[in-house]
């Protein structure tokens, strides 16, 4: 990890930019420093083709101006550079607050001054590079077990972020925050056909942590194994067409939760601040306490205080403070993903779900921590009374409307399941659905013993994009009369 | 930041290295960008941004460190820490030497002044012209109007220099009515090119045609897609044409090179200076990009290389490498398909029954081998009857083969330029045949 030496302490910047942003006419002004460093290392067929760090330091201001945001960000730290953007910020806001039709915003009211740091057991600089290294080069070549493995990979990414956050108000927030993963994937080809397994899940396992998140993810002892199915797939049969029961590992429940929850509840989408790219929801504000979303098993909650969760802060980049709250409880709509604006505008408060990629981003609702709560069956227990479906394990492809109703997905690998037993391979699996319908038809969730923060590190959203880091906790779950196979024609 | 400066500091980083070999790249972008929703902005933002990349080759090894903060201190350090990355990294015996210094032609267009020079005002006076033509049709808007403008440097330690300086402008429209949306769009490199108020009626013309949309079943129909969808629609398929996919196995031209692969009336180039897309003439190494012809007369032509794909394969240098380090191959990102010869009103007038596709949403591979690709349409998808277009349909989800809708189809006489975060390409719009919906949603 880059250890350059750059300053983390900028009061003084920042009473400059609120102090130029009052003068200039902002009613309101926040600004966020940020200083982000990250290392990523990938191995491909032997070689490391990727060996980098990037260090990006600069700061986003926030100016409120007649009900108007503006948001100007730059690298610049020299007070003409602080002054200059804070001047962009304000004029900005007031280019919107000038049209005839502006949303009316509002200043955050709560204070805060506070430091906040994320879990960490063992910070990865202490872990000489030699060592990070060596872990991908071993696994990866673990993953040559056949000739038709064309293709492996291995790869870590670690992040530290350190932030501060200071307005106009008085809050005052120093955060430092540590986020890692790493995985393999294996490639087989042969024969036209092209089959790939991922470990863990369909993209690695990242969590809030240090080095500790990467030896969790047990590469080496998982690698061959990973490789195998892989190949064994090539000649495995095609997965079945038609309606079924079907059994969801752990990393396909995050991906499900993520798409056909996490983005249709947030606030931001629903009330049609994303309608042109990302879309709108079908969990409209009238369904609210309303629309049986799921089966009384189903309770989906928003908790950015879970320790190793990967969106986890103590703070989101307006200023609130984290905390857990419900957004299906026993099955039932009862809550969104939310900001100050949008909270303020349904009469409820922020959860803190504002998050921006970096100090150029502007803060939006994201999706941060979404977990479905564990149910009571262990997981082999989902397999017993089901005569004739499929189990899906890691994703492979997915897809979901513009309101977050007709969803597709398909998984890397799936296994037959025939009177409660797990049969043999099968590939290209694929279902899909209606989500309220779908996540209705779920009558078990595996306990707590198969549950697990999975982190989703590139999840994209906004114009511009911003790339954004949730997780989603979740174990394997049980839907009954599932359309199977709908990715494939024949 | 201007070219002299950007410059003078990749100078300055390559003077601080001791390695082998070493390549800098400089890069500045100042980009502003005014969302709207409601007929109103919500989202009004600029960012401004200059960072150095160094790429560091010590006994062919190689590390990469990268940082926005451009002070001397820093920057000394972040030359060590990149010869550091490479000392520690396994020897790789095919790492080729850095591109040496080559010529270039900027295409013409690249930069204008009026990008270059507008203001939050101005963008706000673009949107307000959106949100009068919403206003009288008594929808309601929602997209953003963006301009941006960029500037790169590349040297290295064999002589390369490079330098190019581009801006970017568009307007994206979203109209929605009470049960129905319409969508249009713009993209140019200059500002003062676009008709906010034309975008937004043709955007308002769909949602108005679209409105009480009828389900249709999902099944084998003759589409119609316009730019934006089949830009998405073809998007998806450009990593086959990157050596590295060819080398691990996941491209169709592992088998189709050289062959018949699609109709013959399709040829694709990648041109990194079409007149509607002109972008900068070398990639990110330095070295300068070449037109490539990928599919020819319908026959699969190429695939793109970079310095370590061409040397690894024994093949010419295409100059499309992506920025260091790179993970994924080389990659064409400026896609032309070629036009055809009939105006897409003539298309749709020999179309006894189809659907026109305004826009398609959340393309993902299903099977990257067959090629094969999941997506929903959105914003205004349309019956067509006895040649005319009739009414609005349902939203509906495809299955659907990009090579085997290749196979049977026909293009428009018009090019436009598409984009999204993931690429930018130039095609018509395409009539296919046998295109597979395979289950429709409930909007």
């Amino acid at each position: 990890m880059p250890q350059a030496a750059i300053s983390n302490n900028f009061d003084a910047e920042a009473a400059r930019a609120l102090d130029t942003s009052s003068k200039r006419g902002a009613q309101y002004a926040d600004i966020r420093f940020e200083v982000a460093r990250s290392e990523h290392i990938e191995v491909r067929n032997g070689v490391v083709t990727g060996l980098a760090d990037s260090t990006t330091r600069g700061y986003g201001i926030r100016a409120l101006v007649d009900g108007a945001w503006g948001f100007a960000a730059s690298s610049d730290l020299e007070g003409a550079g602080i002054d200059r953007t804070a001047a962009r910020a304000v004029e900005i806001a007031r280019a919107a607050a000038e049209g005839v039709n502006h949303l009316v915003a509002s200043a955050p009211q709560q204070v805060y001054n506070d430091r906040f740091v994320s879990l960490l057991e063992r910070d990865p600089a202490h872990v000489p590079l030699e060592t990070r290294v060596a872990l991908l080069l071993e696994a990866e070549q673990l993953l040559h077990t056949d000739s038709r493995i064309t293709a492996g990979r291995a790869w870590i990414e670690l992040w530290r972020t350190d932030k501060a956050f200071y307005s106009t108000i008085g809050s005052r927030i120093e955060q430092t925050l540590y986020q890692s993963g790493s995985g393999l994937q294996a490639i087989a080809a042969a024969e036209g056909d092209m089959q790939m397994r991922t470990f863990p899940g369909d993209i690695g396992l990242y969590a809030a942590g240090g080095w500790e998140v990467i030896e969790r993810a047990k590469l080496r002892e998982n690698a061959a194994r990973i490789a195998e199915e892989a190949v064994l797939l090539l000649r495995a049969p095609q997965c079945p067409s038609g309606l079924m029961d079907v059994i969801l590992g752990g990393s396909q429940m995050s991906l499900q939760i993520h798409e056909s929850c996490g983005h249709p509840a947030e606030l931001d989408r629903v009330m049609g601040w994303e309608a042109n790219f990302s879309g709108v929801s079908f969990l409209e504000l009238s369904q609210l306490g309303k629309l049986k979303y799921g089966s009384g098993i189903v309770t989906i909650v928003v908790d950015n205080t879970l320790p190793e969760g990967l969106a986890t802060v103590g703070y989101d980049d307006e200023g609130s403070k984290s905390i857990r709250s419900d957004i299906i409880r026993d099955g039932m709509l009862v809550g969104y993903e939310m900001s100050n604006d949008t909270a303020r505008a349904i009469g409820r408060s922020s959860n803190a779900c504002v998050r921006a990629q970096g100090w150029e981003f502007v803060p939006m609702i994201r999706m941060c921590n979404l977990n479905l709560l564990p149910g009571t069956t262990p997981f082999e227990g989902l397999f017993e009374d089901i005569k004739e479906g499929v189990y899906m394990e890691s994703n492979r492809s997915w897809s979901i409307d513009d309101h977050r109703l007709n969803f597709q997905f398909g998984c890397q690998i799936a296994w037959e399941i025939r009177d409660g037993k797990r049969g043999r391979m099968l590939k290209n699996p694929t279902y899909g659905g209606i989500t309220p319908q779908f996540w209705n038809s779920c009558d078990a969730i595996a306990d707590r013993e198969s549950w697990v923060p999975w982190g989703t590190p590139h999840c994209g959203k906004g114009e511009p994009i911003q790339i954004g880091r949730t997780a989603q906790c979740a174990s394997p779950a049980r839907f009954r009369n599932v359309r199977v196979g709908v990715g494939y024609n024949e | 930041m201007d070219r002299k400066a950007r410059e003078e500091i990749a100078h300055h980083i390559l003077s601080l290295s001791k390695a082998d070999q070493t390549e800098v790249v400089v890069a500045s972008e100042d980009a502003a960008w005014s969302r709207f929703t409601q007929n109103a902005i919500h989202q009004n933002l600029g960012s401004a941004n200059v960072t150095a990349s160094i790429r560091t080759i010590v006994d062919n090894r190689s590390g990469v460190a990268q940082t926005n903060v451009l002070d001397a201190k820093v920057l000394k350090e972040t030359v060590r820490r990149a010869i550091t990355m490479a000392e520690l990294a396994p020897r790789d015996p095919a790492q080729p030497a850095l591109p040496a210094r080559s010529h270039y032609d900027t295409p013409e267009g690249a930069f204008s002044y009026a990008t270059a020079a507008a203001t939050a005002h101005h963008r706000a006076q673009l949107c307000e012209d959106i949100f009068e033509s919403a206003r009288s049709h008594n929808f309601w808007s929602a997209g953003y109007v963006k301009t941006s403008e960029g500037g790169i440097t590349i040297v290295n330690s064999n002589g390369a220099q490079a330098s190019f300086d581009g801006t970017d402008a568009a307007i994206n429209v979203k109209m929605n009515a009470a049960d129905s949306s319409g969508y249009a769009e713009g993209y140019s490199p200059d500002v003062s090119t676009f008709s906010a108020s034309e975008i937004a009626q043709k955007s308002a013309a769909k949602a108005a045609a679209s409105k009480a949309p009828r389900t249709v079943r999902p099944g084998e129909w003759t589409v119609i897609l316009e730019p934006a969808a089949f830009g998405e629609l073809f998007s998806c398929i450009i990593r086959h044409f990157s050596a590295q996919s060819v080398d691990e196995g996941s491209s169709f031209l592992c088998d189709e090179l050289n062959r018949k692969c699609v109709g013959s009336n399709v040829t694709v180039w990648d041109d990194f200076a079409h007149p509607l897309a002109p972008s900068m003439p070398f990639d990110f190494e330095g070295a300068p990009t070449q037109r490539v012809a990928l599919i020819r007369d319908g026959v699969a032509a190429g695939y793109v290389t970079d310095s370590y794909w061409a040397a690894k394969m024994d093949r010419a240098n295409t100059g499309h490498a992506l920025p260091a380090p790179n993970t994924m191959g080389p990659l064409p990102l400026h896609t032309v398909v070629e036009a055809g010869t009939k105006p897409i009103e003539q298309l749709i007038a020999e179309t006894e029954r189809g659907l026109l596709v305004s826009r398609f949403w959340y393309l993902r591979p299903v099977d990257e081998r067959r090629t094969i690709v999941t997506g929903m349409t959105r914003d205004g998808t349309f019956l067509i009857e006895d040649g005319g277009v009739t009414r609005g349909v349902r939203n509906l989800r495809f299955n659907q083969s990009v090579l085997d809708a290749l196979r049977s189809c026909e293009f428009s006489d018009t090019q436009s330029r598409t984009s999204s975060y993931a690429y930018s390409t130039v095609v018509p719009s395409v009539k296919i045949e046998r295109f597979s919906f395979t289950s429709e949603t409930e909007f």
